[in-house]
């Protein structure tokens, strides 16, 4: 059996000590590799489980609970003192959604990077998001969506974020980006990811950007 | 598409192979919008390609699997679907709506992830290993010390508790199944406090203990504390009581 299905199997069983025990072998693996590699896809599998007709949106719930434990606790072990931050992020699921995993594997990678984050998990509304953008003035904002009926309000989303005195990057990502052509639903200056990778190329060249403009 | 006049308890529909309504109950008009009479219209599209997979197969008969569908409420409701295809190739469907079973989860799941957000790994860390060093510190509070051949020592150490004694039986058992002891001394001398269920716990090893080598377990240096709780139970002279282990080596070494 593969190492991500062995995960999903802990996780399906709420089963914390294993799931931590399995991704400590992996000690080895960056931060981004073990969400790439391995927290992902084994998520990915109950996913698949669910259209196998083998399990029930309940044990998809469980193994969601039991995946977060995972990754709070693997943020602790790795991320370990506060850096000194100079940009600020949000990061915040639609109103409605409910996958907030991948969101919060995003977060972790940005602090990782000496950004200071601003997480707010699933089912934010839009004028919650507005408010405390507006208070906190984050650079960047993340908006995470993974269900087609979502949709129609990434637009406003986008659109509310965009009046603001100091327009902030918005990057959206979540399952859709993969499958969907999620362009009409944002505006021009929106940052599209379809997965880690592609949000580890951005924040790279993202932060050589900016050095090259402090050394002007 | 007919009504079906029965007052059926679930959403019923009635399918024929290309997905066509023929058939619906009074309540899946409530919960649907049938304007389209295609059972297409009303299921999610992830979910449809779901229901194509598993209805594909004529062969099994009874079907059974959860669906999201696009119901009058809500776009995204969860349904889990019974299913039989019967003789002339129509799949009869009941509803079961399940958002309202799954409502209560979803709503731990809320509360587990704001506690998450507000766990303390450090801490959470430091108590895994607090727990890891006490386990350790029970094995340690009683060691099996083989005497001779056919005699061995568990001197007992700090407080009786049940998880303490429940640790020792453990490894106690195991080394007297694997040799082979008649005589077993259990020392309390260095014993501190004494709580009920741990005594409850112990007594349950000695009767263990005592089918085991066919002997009565001799007990020694039983402080009056001890003796109290002790003789709460029932206790089938399964043991016998001695000062000191100093008297029992005595008699032992003097005997042989």
């Amino acid at each position: 059996m593969s190492f991500p299905k062995e995960l999903a199997g802990y996780l399906l069983e709420g089963n914390t000590a294993k799931a931590w025990k399995a991704i400590e072998q992996q000690k080895e693996l960056s931060l981004l590799d073990t969400y790439h590699e391995i927290i992902t896809p084994a998520m990915q599998h109950v996913g698949f489980l669910w259209e196998n007709n083998e399990i029930s949106v309940a044990d998809e719930h469980l193994a969601t609970v039991t995946c977060d434990f995972i990754i709070s606790r693997l943020a602790h072990a790795r991320l370990g003192k506060e850096k000194q931050h100079s940009r600020r992020a949000m990061f915040l699921c639609l109103e409605g959604e409910q996958h907030y995993i991948g969101l919060k594997m995003v977060n972790s990678l940005f602090k990782e990077n000496g950004w200071e984050t601003k997480y707010f998990g699933s089912d934010l509304p839009v004028e919650f998001v507005v408010k405390s953008a507006e208070a906190w003035n984050p650079e960047v904002i993340g908006l995470s969506v993974s269900i087609v009926y979502h949709l129609p309000k990434l637009n406003e989303y986008i659109t509310e974020l965009g009046k603001l005195p100091k327009p902030p990057v918005i990057i959206v990502g979540g399952r859709l980006s993969e499958h969907y052509d999620l362009r009409p639903y944002c505006s021009e200056n929106t940052i599209i990811l379809k997965d880690l990778i592609e949000m580890r190329d951005w924040l790279k060249n993202e932060q050589t950007t900016s050095k090259q403009d402090a050394a002007f | 598409m007919q009504h079906f006049n029965e007052p059926l308890p679930l959403p019923f529909l009635k399918l024929d192979k290309e997905g066509n309504i023929i058939y619906y109950s009074t309540l899946a008009l409530e919960h649907f919008d049938l304007q389209e009479d295609n059972i297409k219209s009303i299921v999610d599209e992830e979910s449809y390609e779901k229901l194509l997979k598993y209805s594909s197969d004529h062969q099994t008969r009874e079907l059974q699997m959860e669906l999201v569908f696009k119901s009058r409420k809500t776009p995204l409701a969860l349904y889990e679907v019974h299913m039989v295809w019967d003789d002339d190739l129509y799949a009869n469907m009941l509803l079961v709506p399940k958002d309202g079973s799954n409502q209560l989860l979803v709503e731990k799941m809320a509360a587990l992830q704001q506690r998450l957000a507000s766990t303390d790994f450090e801490l959470y860390e430091q108590r895994e290993e607090l727990e890891q060093i006490l386990t350790r510190l029970h094995e340690l509070s009683g060691p099996f010390i083989p005497l001779t051949d056919k005699m061995s020592l568990i001197p007992l150490f700090g407080d009786i508790t049940e998880k303490k004694i429940h640790i020792i039986s453990q490894s106690c058992l195991q080394s007297v199944f694997s040799g082979e002891y008649e005589d077993i001394l259990i020392d309390f001398t260095a014993v501190g406090e004494v709580e009920v269920k741990g005594m409850e716990k112990f007594v349950l090893l000695l009767k263990t203990l005592h089918l085991m080598t066919g002997k009565k377990i001799k007990i020694i240096g039983i402080k009056p504390n001890t003796a109290k709780v002790l003789n709460q139970f029932s206790l089938d002279g399964c043991m016998e009581f001695d000062h000191s282990l100093k008297q029992v080596l005595y008699r032992y070494f003097r005997k042989e």
